[in-house]
């Protein structure tokens, strides 16, 4: 029963926040149709600036929210500066990928001189621990598995109930028709690219609260969430979303029967395997849209 | 009558490749306009320059009086200058409610949304039926009227249509023709792309034969031609 209990428990909470992480990257690439190398980044950043906050002084409930929109600006400068200026050139995915790549690889040495190689923590969204099924947990975790599904359907509903969604969903599909339909296709990039950075922010911000911060935290969500963008189609959000809970599951079956070390070569081999047979990814429709 | 739209000498292309050469034209003088001639010279681009998707490298373009050069894409669909690009591509996973949202998005066309709706219903009741349907489900007919659709949404004060019936058969050819006839008589002024001069002679009052990315020949009311004629115009003599 605990067992059980432990596995359905961990894959949420890994789900979680691979969901967050992946999201991102499947709206960027839907809206923009490139891949954000920095993506992992933005994660990293988003936990600095909130430790940061509270450094200073401010209240977690104060300071989270802000580091959340402050993230979005920065996602909305990379975009504007390292994106945006290529877009129509030839080979636009393998250029924005080094861009981006180089771009992340800044901020990250950046971070390291401003706050140095020391790791760091940022309090818990909720202090405490619970135990339910026979398994410890603390209360930050549940919220977490509680607030991401909540973000999620937002920001479900934010693209398919509203028409600044409506009109992200269209950039998607056809930029030439969105521009004839009177879209401001830009400035549609850079809010895809805000909401993307937030997300990771928060992401970052929920982890640094249960494990210790670097300047290279970002860099195993990156791979992750690439694992499951790849495994669940990146061509909808909500293949990736989906895709994250079962790659969290199976993260957490892994590593309770077969233990932390085999996990990562299992995952690649699920990889490899849905590249094989699945190649568009197993919730994939062959076409790119957001829904 | 005043022309609405006036290209004066219009240069524009991809890259180092130049398409229109000083191009010149003008619509609503006479009523419809229709461009014809060969593919792959210009007619397009020539489009694609009016609307703001190209930036010309040289000439001007007015819009009922407006210096519309080098305006962004949107800014023009904000005059009233609507494009229906070539080849019903639209947003394929979008519905055709959606479509019609995303056609009144732009705040000129906003408060008109319900009434414009009403008015492309009534040109297409077909689309009715399948309202919350996806686009790429939809048969070449049917997606051309929700091209169509999505622009008289906009709330156009000139309507430009690239070849709308490209592809499709005989049969549903001609209930679009006579959908775009309609849109004519409630009083938009078209601008027609068109390789069925048939349908072009009937619907328009002014027609251009456009090679090699130049006028090469205005023919207005009253010099109407018959079919041979322009048969040989087409095709050289």
């Amino acid at each position: 029963m605990s067992a059980l209990a432990e596995i359905l428990f961990g894959g949420l909470f890994q789900g979680s926040l691979y969901a967050m992480m992946a999201v991102g990257l499947a709206l960027v690439w839907t809206t923009i149709g490139v891949f954000n190398f920095s993506h992992g980044v933005f994660m990293m950043l988003g936990a600095y600036i909130a430790w940061q906050l509270v450094e200073f002084g401010l209240p977690a409930a104060v300071a989270f929210p802000i580091a959340v929109v402050v993230m979005a600006g920065v996602g909305w400068i990379l975009q504007a500066s390292v994106v945006r200026p290529l877009i129509g050139r030839p080979n636009i995915v393998l250029v924005v990928v080094i861009t981006t790549l180089a771009a992340g690889s800044l901020i990250e040495n950046g971070a390291l001189t401003i706050w140095g190689p020391r790791s760091k923590q940022i309090p818990a969204l909720i202090d405490g621990n619970a135990t339910i099924g026979g398994v410890g947990v603390s209360l930050h975790q549940i919220a977490i598995i509680v607030i991401t599904p909540l973000i999620l359907a937002a920001l479900w509903m934010f693209l398919n109930r509203t028409r600044l969604g409506l009109a992200l969903r269209a950039v998607a599909q056809n930029e030439d028709a969105s521009h004839l339909v009177g879209l401001n296709v830009t400035a549609l990039y850079g809010l895809a690219f805000a909401i993307a950075a937030s997300l990771a922010g928060l992401a970052g911000i929920f982890m640094g609260g249960y494990r210790f911060m670097s300047p290279v935290m970002g860099s195993d969500p990156l791979l992750k969430a690439l694992i499951v963008v790849v495994f669940g189609g990146i061509s909808s959000i909500s293949g990736p979303i989906f895709a994250a809970y079962l790659i969290g599951f199976f993260e957490a079956a892994c590593s309770y029967y077969f233990g932390l070390y085999w996990t990562p070569a299992m995952l690649f081999g699920v990889l490899i395997l849905t590249l094989m047979v699945r190649p568009e990814g197993i919730f994939a429709s062959r076409s790119r849209g957001l829904a | 009558m005043n022309p609405i739209l006036t290209v004066e000498g219009i240069t524009a292309g991809y890259g180092r490749v130049t398409v229109l050469h000083d191009i010149s034209m003008d619509a609503g003088r006479f009523g419809n306009v229709g461009l014809f001639g060969p593919n792959g010279h210009g007619k397009t681009t020539l489009l694609r320059a009016i609307s703001g998707l190209l930036r010309p490298k040289s000439g001007r373009i007015l819009f009922d009086g407006q210096d519309i050069t080098g305006l962004s894409a949107r800014a023009i669909v904000g005059t009233g200058l609507i494009h229906v690009p070539q080849g019903n591509r639209l947003f394929p996973d979008l519905s055709i409610a959606d479509c019609m949202a995303l056609g009144a998005y732009s705040p000129r066309a906003r408060p008109h949304e319900a009434e414009n709706r009403e008015k492309v219903i009534r040109l297409f009741p077909k689309l009715a039926e399948r309202w919350r349907q996806r686009v790429r489900t939809l048969s070449g007919g049917e997606r051309q009227m929700v091209s169509i659709g999505t622009a008289l949404m906009s709330d156009p004060r000139l309507l430009i249509l690239d070849e709308p019936t490209l592809g499709l058969a005989p049969k549903i050819k001609d209930e679009l023709c006579a959908s775009v006839m309609d849109i004519s008589r409630g009083g938009v002024p078209l601008i027609v792309v068109e390789q069925d001069i048939e349908f072009l002679l009937e619907l328009t009052q002014q027609l251009y034969l456009v090679n090699h990315g130049a006028v090469a020949t205005e023919i207005k009311p009253g010099e109407s031609l018959d079919h041979g004629e322009i048969m040989s115009m087409y095709f050289g003599h």
